[in-house]
C-alpha cells in the first residue's frame, strides 16, 4: 500500500556551535492509510519535536517529509497552513476548543477556514458531532462540556476536513479511564474504518492496545519499534514478535496471547473474523 | 472570523462593558465637545441669522457682534440704504452689559431698536410683544425662567429700569442672552448720535454680495457684509477662542479611547493566545488571526461611537432644562470627525496584537 506519509532521515538540531542541541535525528518513518502509530518515550525524548515537524509547524533541519503529493521540507512557510488545513488534524492534550465558541462553531469553524461556506460548514459540522453523539451539545460552550465530550469535539474538530492524517497529542492524558478508553477506540475506529492514519504520542500505555506500530523515541531516536497485533479472541494487544501463539488462516497470520485463544480461534475462525469494535459514522 | 471576534468581545460581560463604555466615553468627550460648540455657535449667531436682514452694515473693519464695538453714522445708514436693490436700512444700537434684577445680574448682549423700523428687534415672541415702546424691554424666556421673572416685571439695564413686555424663545447661549431695549432709550442712555449697525433688507432679486460690494464700493468708513458672511465671522471669533481648548479636549478623548482599545484588545489577545496559537496550529493564516483582531476593535469602537451619540443626543435633550442657553448639536462634520478618529484609533490599537499574533509560534500547542 502506498504510504500516506513519508519521513526520511529527519534531524532537528536548536542552537548551533557548542549550545547545539540534537532533539530529533535521523528519524525515518513510514505510515500507511488506516494505520495506528504510537510513539512513546521519556520526557525530554523529542516526541514534541517530531510532532511538531510531522504536523508542518516545525522544518527539520535535515530530511524531508512528504505527504500525498506535498513535500513539506520544500514548501514555502506561506503554504503550510493549507497543508495543515486540508491533510492533518490535530487533537491536542488540553482538547484546544476556543472557549467562546460552541461546539457546533468550533467545529465548523476549521472548515470555513478552508473556504468552505459558514451554511455548508454548519451542516457539515452538525453531522459529525451528531454522529460521535454530541448531537445534544450542538450549542453548547466548552465550559459545559465532560472531558470526554470535549475531547470528541475536538475529534470531529479534526475530522472536519477528511484529512488524510490524525495527529494526537497526548490524546488520553486529560480523561478518566472511562473516557480515556471511549477515546481510544474511537480514534482506532477512525483509522480503520474511514481509512485516516493516526499518528499518536503518548505515555499512557493503554493506548498500546489499539496501535498498530510501537516506536520508542529515546534521545530524539528511536530505539524500539514494535508490531502490535489484537488477539481475535480475547481482544488483548500482543506484540507480534513475542506473542505466545500464533497461526495462519487464508494467508493471513494471526497472533494471540494465548495457546488456548489460538485453539478456540481455529475450531471456528469465521466466528472470530468480525470487527468487535462498534461501527462508525461514514462521510 | 467576524462571529469569533464578536464572541471574543463579549464573552465576559464585564470586560465587554468596560471595553465598549471606555471607548464610548471617550468619543462621547470628543462628540459632546463638538455638539457643545456646534450647539453655542448655532445660539450665538441666533439673533444675526433670526432677525431677518440679508446685509448688516458696520464699522470699517468690524466684521461681526462678539466683543466688538462698531460705530457708523445716519449718514451712513442713508448712504447704504440708497444703495440698489436696498429694501429698507434698520438701525441697531448694541453693547454688551448686564441685566439686573432681585439682586443677581445677567449678562446680556443689549440690543436698542425701533419697533417702526422693519427689522432690529426679535421677529417673534412667545409672551408679549415686539411693539417696544421706551421704558420697555424684551429679554429670553430662558433668563426669565432662572431670575422668576414675567411679564410686567421690572429689571435694571444700563443702569435704568425696564418693564418687560415680551420673551423671545432661543436667543440665550452658553456666554449670555440678548436683551432689547428701545432705541430710543439706548440712545438716551448712551448720548451722541452714532449707530451699531444698519440692517439690510435687499429686494428678492437682489444678490447681497453684490449689493454689499457696491456699498463697501461707495463708502469706505463702513464694511457691509451678507448675512451669511457675518455669520461666519462671528463663528469663527469663537472657534477662535475656543481652538486650543478644543484642540486639548479633542486630542484627550483621542488618546483616552486609543488607550482603552489598545489595551481592551491586548488583553484580550493576551488571555486567547494559546486559543490563537491553536487557531494557528490548525491552519489559519496570519491575516485570518489579524482578522479577529481588527474585527473586534471595529466592533468595540462601532458599539461605542452608537453608545456615544445616543449619551449625546440624551444629553442634549437633558442639558437645556439643567443649563439654560446649553445646547448640543450633533453636526454632520462633527460625526464624521470622531467616526474618523475612532477608525484611526482601531487600526493603530491593532497593531500590537496583530505583531504579537504574527510572531505567535503555532507548534506551542503542543508545548502547554
Amino acid at each position: 500500500m502506498e504510504p500516506i506519509m513519508q519521513v526520511e532521515h529527519v534531524t532537528r538540531r536548536f542552537g548551533d556551535g557548542e549550545t547545539e542541541v540534537v532533539a530529533v535525528r535521523d528519524i525515518s518513518l513510514e505510515v500507511t492509510t488506516g494505520e495506528v502509530i504510537l510513539i512513546m518515550g521519556p520526557s525530554g525524548s523529542g516526541k514534541t519535536t517530531l510532532l511538531s515537524m510531522l504536523g508542518g509547524l516545525l522544518q527539520p533541519s535535515d530530511g524531508r517529509i512528504r505527504i500525498g503529493d506535498d513535500e513539506l521540507t520544500e514548501l514555502d512557510e506561506s503554504r503550510l497552513p493549507d497543508v495543515r488545513l486540508q491533510h492533518i488534524g490535530f487533537i491536542f492534550q488540553d482538547f484546544n476548543l476556543l472557549s467562546a465558541l460552541t461546539c457546533l462553531d468550533n467545529v465548523a469553524l476549521v472548515a470555513q477556514l478552508s473556504g468552505i461556506s459558514r451554511k455548508e460548514a454548519r451542516r457539515r459540522a452538525k453531522e459529525l458531532l451528531e454522529q460521535l453523539g454530541l448531537g445534544h451539545r450542538l450549542n453548547f460552550l466548552p465550559e459545559k462540556l465532560s472531558g470526554g465530550e470535549k475531547q470528541r469535539v475536538a475529534i470531529a474538530r479534526a475530522l472536519i476536513n477528511q484529512p488524510d492524517i490524525i495527529l494526537a497529542d497526548e490524546p488520553t492524558a486529560n480523561l478518566d479511564s472511562h473516557h480515556g478508553h471511549e477515546t481510544m477506540r474511537l480514534l482506532r475506529r477512525i483509522a480503520k474504518e474511514e481509512n485516516r492514519s493516526v499518528i499518536i504520542v503518548s505515555h499512557d500505555q493503554r493506548i498500546k492496545d489499539i496501535a498498530d506500530r510501537i516506536f520508542w523515541l529515546e534521545d530524539g531516536e528511536f530505539k524500539n519499534v514494535v508490531e502490535m497485533a489484537l488477539d481475535p479472541v480475547c481482544g488483548m494487544s500482543v506484540d507480534k514478535v513475542s506473542a505466545p501463539a500464533e497461526a495462519e488462516v487464508d494467508g493471513r497470520t494471526y497472533y494471540f496471547c494465548a495457546n488456548g485463544c489460538r485453539d478456540e480461534f481455529l475450531e471456528a475462525p469465521e466466528k472470530f473474523l468480525v470487527d468487535k469494535l462498534p461501527p462508525v459514522h461514514k462521510n | 472570523m467576524l462571529q469569533l471576534a464578536w464572541r471574543n468581545l463579549s464573552q465576559s460581560r464585564t470586560q465587554f462593558i468596560l471595553g465598549v463604555g471606555g471607548v464610548a466615553l471617550a468619543l462621547l468627550l470628543m462628540l459632546a465637545l463638538d455638539a457643545l460648540m456646534a450647539g453655542s455657535e448655532k445660539d450665538l449667531v441666533a439673533y444675526i441669522e433670526g432677525v431677518g436682514a440679508d446685509i448688516f452694515v458696520s464699522q470699517e473693519g468690524v466684521k461681526n457682534m462678539h466683543m466688538a464695538s462698531s460705530a457708523i453714522t445716519y449718514r451712513d445708514l442713508a448712504l447704504a440704504s440708497h444703495a440698489e436693490g436696498v429694501i429698507s436700512a434698520s438701525p441697531v444700537l448694541y453693547t454688551t452689559g448686564v441685566v439686573k434684577t432681585n439682586g443677581a445680574s445677567v449678562l446680556s448682549y443689549i440690543i436698542g431698536y425701533d419697533p417702526n423700523e422693519p427689522l432690529g428687534g426679535p421677529q417673534t415672541v412667545v409672551a408679549g410683544t415686539t411693539n417696544l415702546q421706551p421704558g420697555e424691554a424684551i429679554i429670553d424666556e430662558a433668563v426669565a425662567r432662572s431670575q422668576d421673572l414675567s411679564l410686567g416685571d421690572e429689571v435694571e439695564i444700563m443702569g435704568q429700569d425696564f418693564t418687560i413686555v415680551g420673551l423671545t424663545r432661543g436667543l440665550t447661549n452658553i456666554v449670555n442672552s440678548i436683551s432689547f431695549i428701545h432705541l430710543q432709550d439706548f440712545q438716551a442712555l448712551r448720548g451722541g448720535e452714532a449707530i451699531s449697525y444698519a440692517l439690510l433688507d435687499v429686494a428678492p432679486d437682489a444678490n447681497p454680495a453684490q449689493v454689499a460690494a457696491a456699498i463697501n464700493a461707495r463708502n469706505p468708513d463702513v464694511l457691509a457684509l451678507p448675512t451669511t458672511d457675518f455669520s461666519r465671522e462671528e463663528k469663527q471669533i469663537i472657534r477662535d477662542m475656543s481652538v486650543e481648548l478644543l484642540n486639548i479636549m479633542n486630542l484627550s478623548g483621542f488618546l483616552i479611547g486609543l488607550a482603552v482599545t489598545a489595551l481592551t484588545l491586548y488583553t484580550s489577545t493576551l488571555r486567547k493566545r494559546q486559543e490563537y496559537g491553536v487557531l494557528k496550529a490548525i491552519g489559519a493564516k496570519n491575516r485570518n488571526l489579524y482578522t479577529v483582531v481588527m474585527a473586534q476593535a471595529a466592533l468595540s469602537l462601532a458599539l461605542g461611537f452608537v453608545a456615544a451619540i445616543i449619551l449625546v443626543w440624551l444629553l442634549g435633550q437633558l442639558l437645556p432644562l439643567a443649563v439654560p442657553g446649553m445646547g448640543l448639536t450633533l453636526t454632520q462634520t462633527g460625526v464624521t470627525r470622531v467616526l474618523i478618529s475612532a477608525l484611526i484609533i482601531g487600526v493603530i490599537a491593532a497593531l500590537t496584537p496583530a505583531w504579537q499574533l504574527s510572531r505567535l509560534d503555532p507548534a506551542q500547542v503542543f508545548r502547554s
